[in-house]
């Protein structure tokens, strides 16, 4: 063996105790897939995005520092799409939480027996069918002629639903189609949390003459928090980042108007124009991280932890 | 919502409850049936009557609308959906529950607390957005159109890390010093102690990973030179993407895709939901 191979394997197993050597083995292959398909991606991406894209994919790339990060922030299209992201994204984490929770608090309820494994499947399937197929199933449901949508509203009286069709509805069809993809995973939070409540608090509190909405309000909820910072947690971050529902039911249209930064970004990445487009996923993963910390934060100092 | 117990065994209140939640289970089950009959329906039948909740005539003739996709034959669509997941999430299994161990086992060592940082970056990093600079990683490794790298890729799977994660954490460190001071080696440790107690969550995290393995398309479509090495996701993708709507196709192409993991989820029911929202709300 190579002498300094052998110091530096001596050196590794000193560290700290004794016998970290077979941990290395352990570790090896799982350390080998993060760096190869985890941060060496994450890095050439930082790096591709101060390159230009004509030469991105080239030994010697061309550095051209933040003109790309330039480029896209004066980009209309992207700040324009940046603000529908967010906009979709508080809309989409809302009802997320509100819809879970109200389900969650439906199936806990004493009036739930019988069949709640049911009704637990039930809202639990969509979030293990593979997206590509749920959401070209909603695609064609919400078809302005033969979509089985507007038929059911046409049958009950109601008027039409635009859907993916026009720029005032197709925001909604998406989030419709998303909500049922998702909520599932966030209702079967809830109700874990809901497993975990003190039962007898609660009744307490009605025994000394609570109404349902002060049980709710200050009984129930502040229970419920730690789901409810995970949920909206986690809700952010997979809104921030919607991006299969656009490439099967809209391409980003009608008029731009589903274009959120993802798509763009990946529509710019199949152009070839790699510098805009990873100077985009840097953004969004900025934006991310920065709107999960503070929401962290948030729910940290909001009342007595 | 605190309600009043109620003791009548149909009180209207739980008629309500029933109803209520029997509606937004109809709801969530609709597309699956309408996706079902669909299959089954000529693309003329299914214009002029798009609420009928049965086929016409069923009969397994669309299974010849795609029996070729792309000029890809449909059998090499969903051998290549069934070998790809299922290796993926055998490595991955073994790669992860090894990784986590590791990771758990030693938090002393800084290079492993720099390697955890190092995943949960990744995680944390637009998915969509992390194909990107992996297809340049494929193009430098030469890996771009192989097998190799759409499974490697795709065995790296953030659930299954926490899953084994906050189990190794569970394990009491007397139950390994007292195998270690019988004179076990590590090694004895892994194999005899340590991993007979994780057969519960092995099983629970390989279910879960083949299950959200299935389902992905992007990886795969990047990674891709050519329709061969696409999975069910992707073919249907490009076939819903194909100018001249083949209706039935579509849905015939959406069932296949569905099915086996809906099967798969009604049997492990109970082990999906706890496994996939495992750790998210600690007691």
């Amino acid at each position: 063996m190579n002498p300094l191979v052998r110091r530096v394997a001596a050196g590794l197993q000193r560290s700290r105790g004794q016998r970290v050597g077979v941990f290395w083995l352990f570790v090896l292959p799982f350390a080998a897939l993060t760096a190869v398909f985890g941060v060496w991606p994450i890095l050439l991406s930082l790096q591709v995005s101060m390159t230009a894209s004509a030469t991105a994919l080239q030994p010697s790339a061309q550095w051209v520092g933040w003109a790309n990060y330039a480029t896209v922030l004066a980009d209309p299209l992207f700040v324009a799409s940046l603000g529908r992201t967010l906009v979709y994204t508080a809309l989409a984490v809302v009802c997320t939480i509100v819809l879970a929770l109200a389900y969650a608090l439906l199936l806990h309820s004493p009036l739930m027996g019988r069949g709640l494994t049911l009704f637990k499947i039930a809202i639990f399937l969509p979030v293990v069918t593979p997206d590509v197929a749920g959401y070209v199933v909603w695609r064609w449901l919400f078809d302005q002629s033969f979509g089985a949508v507007n038929m059911a509203l046409g049958a009950v009286g109601l008027p039409p639903f635009g859907g993916l069709a026009s720029t005032g509805t197709v925001l909604w069809a998406v989030l419709i189609a998303e909500l049922w993809h998702h909520v599932g995973f966030y209702v079967v939070i809830f109700l874990a949390n809901l497993a975990l409540c003190d039962r007898g608090v609660r009744e307490a509190a009605e025994i000394d003459g609570a109404n349902a909405w002060q049980t709710f309000w200050h009984v129930t909820l502040p229970e419920l928090r730690p789901a409810l910072l995970v949920n909206s947690v986690y809700a952010l971050i997979q809104y921030l980042k919607t991006f299969t529902v656009v490439a099967v039911m809209t391409k980003g249209g009608p008029n731009d108007s589903t274009n959120f930064v993802s798509y763009y970004a990946y529509q710019l990445f199949e152009q070839g124009r790699y510098g805009e487009a990873t100077a985009m996923a840097t953004i969004l993963f900025a934006v991310v991280i920065a709107l999960a910390l503070g929401l962290m934060a948030l729910q940290r100092t909001k009342g007595p932890a | 919502m605190s309600m009043p117990r109620v003791n009548s065994r149909w009180s209207p209140l739980r008629v309500l409850a029933y109803a209520a939640a029997g509606f937004v289970s109809l709801l969530c089950l609709y597309p699956y049936w309408w996706m079902l009959v669909s299959a089954f329906r000529s693309t003329e039948a299914i214009l002029s009557a798009p609420l009928r909740p049965w086929p016409e005539a069923p009969s397994l003739q669309v299974l010849s609308e795609v029996a070729s996709i792309g000029g890809t034959p449909l059998w090499r669509y969903v051998l290549n959906s069934v070998v790809i997941t299922s290796l993926a999430t055998a490595i991955g299994t073994v790669v992860t529950a090894l990784g986590a161990y590791a990771l758990v086992r030693r938090p002393d060592v800084l290079l492993l607390r720099l390697l955890r940082l190092g995943f949960l970056t990744t995680i944390m990093y637009p998915y969509m957005l992390l194909v990107i600079p992996v297809y340049i990683v494929m193009y430098k490794l030469g890996l771009l159109g192989s097998y190799a790298g759409i499974v490697l890729f795709l065995s790296l799977s953030p659930i299954q890390f926490f899953l084994f994660e906050q189990f190794f954490r569970t394990v009491p460190r007397s139950v390994i010093e007292a195998a270690t001071i019988d004179g076990a080696s590590e090694f004895d440790v892994l194999v005899h102690v340590v991993l007979p107690m994780a057969r519960p969550v092995v099983a629970t995290a390989a279910i879960v990973s083949f299950l959200l393995g299935w389902a992905q398309w992007l990886p795969v479509l990047v990674v891709s030179r050519s329709p061969d090495t696409y999975t069910l996701p992707v073919a249907l993708l490009n076939l819903n993407g194909e100018l001249g709507v083949n209706f039935q196709g579509i849905m015939a192409l959406a069932v296949i895709t569905t099915l086996p993991v809906t099967l798969f989820f009604l049997l492990a029911q109970r082990r999906v939901m706890s496994g996939m929202t495992a750790g998210a709300v600690k007691g």
